[in-house]
């Protein structure tokens, strides 16, 4: 998405990243609630989508959310050991391990593709993670429209 | 190939299985399907054959049939015991007629078959070839990766040849077949396309025998065993996964251990 | 005779770009030859048949039939493009060619569908003569022949032993690409080379007797026992062009596509209610060989197979049609 920003000098229009952040009810989700109650200030590039567990994402989910026109994704659960459901995010870590290298392969990486764990108590981390993660994306561009597995528009 | 046909012909005639699924001797080697005795003169196996012919394990005209007898190399052995491990085929429902090369290794079951595959096969891996092919690719930068994909991708017309092929491939409704919501696109042109080799490619993670009958079938000649091996050889470091050794494995991505890999989480 | 070397293809690819035409040709890429739009510099490869055929270029893979602007509250629709480029395929082979009038056929059955006709009225299709056949091979076994000219607005023949082509235009479109390519085609003696010699291996005639009374016999359950069920042959297949019509929505828009589709696959008949009247690989494989030797010809007068072989070609598991059509005549003798 483009944003002009005015002033008085003609500024160029800057690229503001879409990111689509699929995370756990119990630990993330809770901790960007707290990075909202505390008035943190945060990047609002982010889309987050909330799943009862980090085991529940499908990894066909990232690629669905890059088809659509994400710039990048960020995928985020409980720290191992604090599963709400034990192992749920276990599982989630074995795939994303696997997941991850398929989609460098294929020209999706580090850049685009985000991993945390965040837990409840942890509202700054996840202020901070999320203006990582824009300045990160902001400076790696829109996803490239040419990739295979983006929608054509 | 005489002892193979003898062996084949002893497990007819003495009903142990009521077919035997080999390669036919004729150019091109054909899945050849033999139900009696004086069928096996039929069979031949060379490296030519390259269809997986456990890939017909899920073929519910030939499960109606077990137990029945594959001709098997080493790949094709590995996939028996993983279809074994993955509680596909019950003890004694498929006997292995193991083969490689010009040589007949003698008749298995799958906890026999994955004893042969520790005793004689314990390094089967990708060809250097083919894994400097992958190395290759990972040098080059996101956009060059990108910019190859898209164009291997276009030229896939979702045949599903590839799904076929793979004994792995035995879900009796595939995820491009859910239409509610439509996951992956069904359009031949477009990102559907790169979904759907990528998303195959990650549901073999850990079960994939690199067996090449994918790539083989393939009509457009995509090149799937660069994802398959790149995926393999993630699987075996990282939690070192060797898929087809094992009947009693559990699946690598149905499990899981508190020492995993999470270094590139944050 | 109006020549051109078999070496120099590209000099006529050339000389009709030149002249508006976008140039679809076989050419290599990865191991794998296939008709694809032609560019300057790119090598065409006449010497196999193609694993895809001019289908893709009438009826593509996946094309938007009908589209629908949303809307708060409502949907409109959209225009959708109808343009056909004007296109001269070369070295299509003389089975690809005869394969357009099956499909002219279906497409203008009980609908004239409109973005196929014009297509196909935008191409100009240049066969090439074969003077070799494979073994997978069988245009002669269904009316076709290696030489064939049906289907085609003109035809190269190749001559002294291989070196030139000659081009003989056969229809109005086929005069004009004549005259477009002037520039690239010589003027001189040439000895037409003998096209392939391929053995008749079956009678269609026959085959269609034995298929129409035969639906039951337990002839299918063994000769699909190696089908796996996929879309490679139908989708490879110049004839084939069952397809799917699927929405896509995103936020923007609906989007009504038209898919290929093959009778292989287990969904193809399958009910909402769960009921499946193939339900076996071997009721699929028996309608594919009916539509083809039975079915379509009753309805449109022609057999919907040219015997390119791509179908065995391509099948892994060796599932050959030739070789089901062989068997069937003997069954029926």
């Amino acid at each position: 998405m483009m944003k002009t920003e005015t002033s008085t000098a003609p500024a160029p229009a800057a690229f503001e990243p879409r990111i689509t952040a699929f995370v756990c009810n119990w630990c993330t989700y809770a901790g960007a609630d707290l990075a909202g109650t505390s008035r943190l200030q945060y990047a609002s590039n982010m889309r987050i989508i909330k799943l009862p567990c980090t085991g529940r994402i499908d990894p066909l989910f990232v690629l669905k959310a890059f088809e659509n026109g994400a710039d990048a994704v960020l995928v985020s659960g409980c720290h191992p050991g604090d599963c709400h459901y034990t192992s749920g995010n276990y599982h989630a870590r074995r795939r994303w391990t696997l997941f991850r290298k398929l989609l460098a392969l294929t020209g999706i990486g580090d850049d685009r593709l985000f991993f945390s764990w965040v837990s409840a108590a942890e509202g700054q981390k996840f202020a901070d993670l999320v203006n990582d993660v824009t300045a990160k994306v902001r400076k790696a561009g829109p996803f490239r429209a040419a990739h295979p597995g983006r929608r054509a528009s | 190939m005489k002892a193979l046909r003898e062996a084949a012909e002893k497990l007819l005639r003495e009903k142990r299985v009521s077919l035997v699924i080999g390669y036919e001797g004729r150019k091109g080697r054909p899945a050849f399907f033999a139900a009696k005795p004086e069928d096996c003169g039929r069979l031949a196996y060379d490296a030519s054959c390259r269809q997986n012919l456990a890939a017909y394990l899920g073929k519910p005209e030939i499960r109606a049939r077990l137990p029945v007898a594959l001709v098997a190399p080493p790949a094709v052995l590995r996939s028996i015991v993983v279809m074994s491990a993955e509680s596909q085929v019950a003890p004694g429902q498929v006997l292995a007629l193991a083969v490689d090369g010009d040589s007949y290794l003698g008749t298995f079951d799958a906890a026999g078959a994955a004893e042969l595959l520790r005793a004689k096969y314990s390094t089967l891996a990708p060809e250097p070839a083919l894994l400097e092919r992958v190395q290759g690719l990972l040098q080059k930068s996101p956009a060059e990766r990108a910019a190859f994909w898209e164009a291997e991708f276009s030229k896939c017309t979702r045949c599903y040849a590839c799904r076929a092929a793979c004994p792995g491939c035995y879900c009796s409704r595939c995820i491009v077949e859910k239409n509610a919501p439509q996951w992956i696109s069904t359009a031949a042109l477009g990102h559907g396309n790169y979904t759907w080799n990528v998303m195959r490619a990650f549901h073999q993670s850990g079960r994939c025998t690199l067996c090449g009958a994918c790539e083989a079938a393939c009509p457009q000649g995509l090149p799937l065993m660069l994802l398959n091996a790149a995926l393999d050889r993630e699987a075996l470091e990282e939690f070192g996964s060797r898929p087809g050794y094992d009947p009693e494995a559990k699946p690598l991505i149905g499990s899981w251990s508190a020492d995993d890999d999470h270094s590139y989480m944050r | 005779m109006k020549t051109i070397e078999t070496g120099r293809l590209s000099d006529l690819a050339q000389a009709l770009s030149a002249a508006g035409y976008r140039v679809v040709a076989p050419m290599e890429e990865g191991g794998v030859v296939r008709f694809r739009e032609w560019a300057p510099g790119l090598a065409i490869a006449p010497g196999v048949v193609p694993a895809n055929s001019l289908k893709d270029f009438l009826f593509p893979r996946s094309e938007v039939v009908a589209r629908f602007a949303l809307e708060p509250g409502g949907f409109s629709p959209a225009p959708v493009e109808r343009s056909a480029v004007k296109t001269a395929v070369l070295c299509a082979r003389p089975c690809d060619a005869a394969a357009l009038a099956a499909l002219d056929a279906v497409f203008n059955w009980d609908y004239r569908d409109g973005a196929y006709n014009a297509r196909r009225e935008a191409a100009t299709v240049v066969s090439l003569a074969c003077s070799k056949a494979d073994e997978h091979c069988f245009c002669t076994s269904v009316g076709g022949a290696p030489d064939g000219v049906a289907g085609a607005d003109a035809i190269l023949r190749p001559a002294d032993g291989g070196r030139l082509l000659v081009l003989d235009a056969l229809t109005e479109k086929g005069r004009a690409l004549d005259q477009a390519a002037a520039g690239a085609l010589a003027e001189g003696p040439a000895a037409l080379d003998a096209p392939a010699a391929l053995p008749r291996r079956f009678d269609p005639e026959a085959v269609g007797r034995w298929l129409a009374a035969n639906f039951e016999s337990p002839f299918w359950k063994e000769a699909a026992l190696a089908c796996l069920g996929c879309g490679a042959c139908a989708y490879a297949c110049p004839v084939c062009h069952c397809f799917d019509l699927q929405d896509e929505t995103d936020r923007a828009e609906c989007r009504r596509l038209r898919n290929w589709d093959s009778c292989g696959f287990g969904l193809f008949t399958l009910h909402a209610s769960g009921h499946n009247p193939r339900p076996d690989q071997s009721a699929r494989w028996r309608q594919r060989v009916m539509h083809k030797f039975s079915i379509y010809p009753q309805k449109f007068k022609t057999l919907a197979c040219t015997g390119c072989g791509r179908c065995s070609r391509l099948c892994q598991a060796g599932m050959a049609i030739a070789a089901t059509c062989e068997r069937i005549e003997a069954l029926g003798r």
